[in-house]
Parts: structure tokens; sequence; C-alpha cells
């Protein structure tokens, strides 16, 4: 795992005295969990917010909530769990404000699309086919973005994130058959935005597709 | 849930009857590590051994969520590296060597805030009576002996018959003033001579 941040120095773990009365968490050594977690969180919030400096300042508020809050974490999850949990709740909060919408408008820190698809590996594709890739990773891409905010958020933890459903429902608080169905919306509407992409099939516009992919957009609004 | 592939004879490439994966068994198996399909899933495992159409599409948008996630990883990665250092402050623990120093500082605080309001009481409250009264009597006392000194001084003077500066004059045949006229005589002829 790449810590680009050699000065991290957020609580270094030599200065910490909890007191006899508070039991040990796993937040104790903080300058660790940064180290490990925090391309995690950043990468979850920048890719629900498409905003560097918002997935940014959310990041640090995820660590400083996690650290307040260290005592009530029970380690009836894992760590990253309660921690992608905490910056969801913040996007969530974020994002809820109508700030967020103008400043979504004109920030000069919102990801642009074409970057992200250039940041694809190349491996040891040819130029045309990276470029088809390109295409693909840009489209995907815009796709989540016209999710819903929840579907976003689930589309995002199982195939960003890599989570499980049963974590998922843990992180998002939502009944494990709520979590698939919204995921298999959010599907639909990738997989119809794939294959008009690609147009390697016509079965995107069948009338079970259409109908899917109109019940994942009724889901968006 | 029942596995259950669809007909789907509107399909421009497939053949009348040709069946596919429903739309949720798709979502089943994107959203299933392949490796962990269930029994629920076999049939449409089975599907795709047999159906090119299905597992192309399968394959294909497996590919582009996987380069999704790439793309994604390394953009967030290489941003975060680009991001200047967090400089948050560091907490300082409450230590309990320390404790002794606060109680003394606090002490000092709280006498320095105190020390106004001795200084403040003591210009206020007045002196006690005895110690006031003795001083007054002292300053009475010697005032009084040198007003009556004086006194003494000018009713001696006044009761004279001849001032002190005239005595000389006035009492000629005393020895003291023969002598004194005498040599004074004596000394105004030298300066004559």
């Amino acid at each position: 795992m790449h810590m680009g941040h050699e000065g991290v120095r957020m609580f270094p773990s030599t200065s910490l005295t909890l007191g006899n009365e508070a039991r040990a968490t796993p937040l104790d050594d903080l300058e660790n969990v940064v180290a490990l977690y925090q391309p995690r969180v950043f990468r979850f919030l920048l890719a629900t917010l498409r905003d560097r400096d918002a997935a940014e300042t959310l990041t640090q508020e995820t660590f400083l909530r996690a650290w307040s809050a260290r005592v009530s974490f029970r380690e009836d999850c894992s760590l990253a769990t309660w921690l992608i949990r905490i910056a969801l709740n913040l996007a969530r909060d974020h994002t809820r404000t109508g700030r967020f919408r103008f400043w979504k408008r004109v920030s000069a820190s919102a990801v642009d699309v074409a970057d992200v698809a250039a940041s694809v590996p190349a491996h040891d594709r040819s130029a045309e086919a990276q470029l088809i890739a390109q295409q693909q990773v840009a489209g995907i891409w815009a796709t989540v973005a016209g999710l819903s905010a929840r579907q976003r958020s689930i589309f995002l933890l199982r195939f960003l994130e890599e989570m499980e459903i049963p974590e998922i429902a843990t992180v998002t608080g939502l009944p494990l058959g709520t979590v698939k169905s919204h995921l298999y919306r959010a599907l639909a509407v990738i997989r119809a935005q794939h294959n008009s992409a690609s147009g390697a099939t016509a079965r995107s516009s069948t009338p079970r597709n259409a109908t899917m992919r109109k019940a994942a957009t009724k889901e968006m609004q | 849930m029942t596995p259950q592939l669809t007909t789907q004879p509107g399909l421009a490439d497939s053949a009348p009857g040709e069946t596919h994966l429903t739309g949720e068994q798709f979502g089943e198996l994107m959203a299933r590590p392949a490796e962990s399909a269930g029994a629920e899933l076999a049939l449409a495992e089975a599907h795709l051994l047999v159906c090119e159409q299905c597992a192309a599409e399968l394959a294909s948008l497996r590919e582009a969520i996987c380069l999704f996630r790439e793309a994604s990883s390394t953009y967030a990665d290489e941003e975060l590296r680009r991001r200047p250092s967090w400089i948050l402050p560091e907490r300082r623990s409450f230590s309990r060597s320390l404790v002794p120093a606060y109680w003394v500082a606090a002490a000092a605080m709280f006498m320095t805030a105190l020390f106004p309001l001795q200084v403040l009481r003591r210009h206020s409250v007045a002196p006690a009576p005895a110690a006031v009264s003795s001083v007054a009597a002292s300053d009475a006392d010697r005032d009084a002996q040198s007003d009556e000194a004086l006194l003494e001084d000018v009713n001696s003077e006044i009761s004279r018959s001849v001032p002190a500066s005239m005595q000389a004059l006035a009492d000629p045949s005393d020895d003291e003033t023969a002598v004194n006229s005498e040599t004074s005589v004596a000394t105004s002829n030298q300066r004559k001579d």
C-alpha cells in the first residue's frame, strides 16, 4: 500500500495516554490506522462526492470522528467497515446541503472524468485496447454519477471497496434484501449503458431491459 | 429464489425460443464472486456454459467494472499523493507528574488575585483608636512645649528693662563691659599710629 504522506503526524502513539479507566481500542494507534485506511476512505469519498477537496476534508473528519468515538467501537464489525460507515454518513450529510449542490457546479476541485479514465493502467494492452478501456471507464464513471445516492453508495461499496453484501448492509444499516435490490437496479443501469456504449449486443433494447432501466431511473429520481 | 431463465424472443440475433439470464440472475452473478456462487445460481452458471452471448456480456461487464475499480483506485492514490500532508496539532496528554506544578501555579494565581484585595482592605479599614490617640497626644504635647518655650523667651525679653543688645551702654561700670571698651579704644589708637 502506498502512503505518500511521510509528514502525517496526527496523534503520535507515544503521546497518547488513555488513562487507566479507558479500555484499549484499535484506534489507540491512530497513526497506523490512518496509514492503513486513509487511501481506502479517501477513494470511497472521492468516488462518492467527485470533489477532491471535499473528499480530503471528509477523510480527515472521518478519522477525527472515529478518534472521538473510539470508545464506542465495539469491534462487532471490522475497523474498515466502521470507518467506511462514518465516511458514508458524513458524505450523506454533506450532500444533503444545498451548499454542496451549488459548489458542485462551480468547484474547481471537481473530478474530471477524463482524468479518471486516463488513470487506467496500461498493462500490456495495445493502444486501441487502452482507448477502449478508457472509454468504458469514463462511461461507467459517468453512469455511476447519475445513480441515486443510495444506489451509488451500494454500487461503490460492492465494486470499488469490494465489500460483501452483508458487510454493505452493516455499513448502510439497510436490510439485506434492500441492499440487493438497490445493487441489482444499479447494475441494470450500468449494464444498459455498457451494452449501448460497446454496441456488443442489442439486448439493451429489449422490453425486459427497458423495463429495468425505467425502474432504475425511477429509483434514481 | 427459483432459478429461471427467460425467453427473449425480441432479440434480433437470437433464435426463437432462445433463453437468457434474467436481470436478477445477472445481478446475482455480478454481485457475487464467481467462486462463491451457490446452488441457487447453478442453473445460471450452467447457462453460461452454453450461451456465449450471456457469458460474453457478463465477462465484458465484469472487465469494465474491474477497469473502473483500477482506474478509480489509481486516480485516488495519485491524488492523495499530491495532497499536502495533514498538519494537525499534537495532542498532549495530561501528565500526572505535573500535578504538583499545576497546584503550585494555581496557588500562585490565587495569591496574586488575593493581594490587591488585602491592600484595599488595609486602606479602607480605620486604625486602632488607642494608637491614634497616642500619636495625636504626642504631637500636641510637642507643639505645646515649643509654644510655651517661645512664649517664655518673649516674656523674658519683654520683662527686661534694657534689651540685651543695649546692655553694654546701660551699665558702663560693669567689669566685663569696661574691659571690652578699653580694649576697643586701644585697638583704635593702634590703628591711628
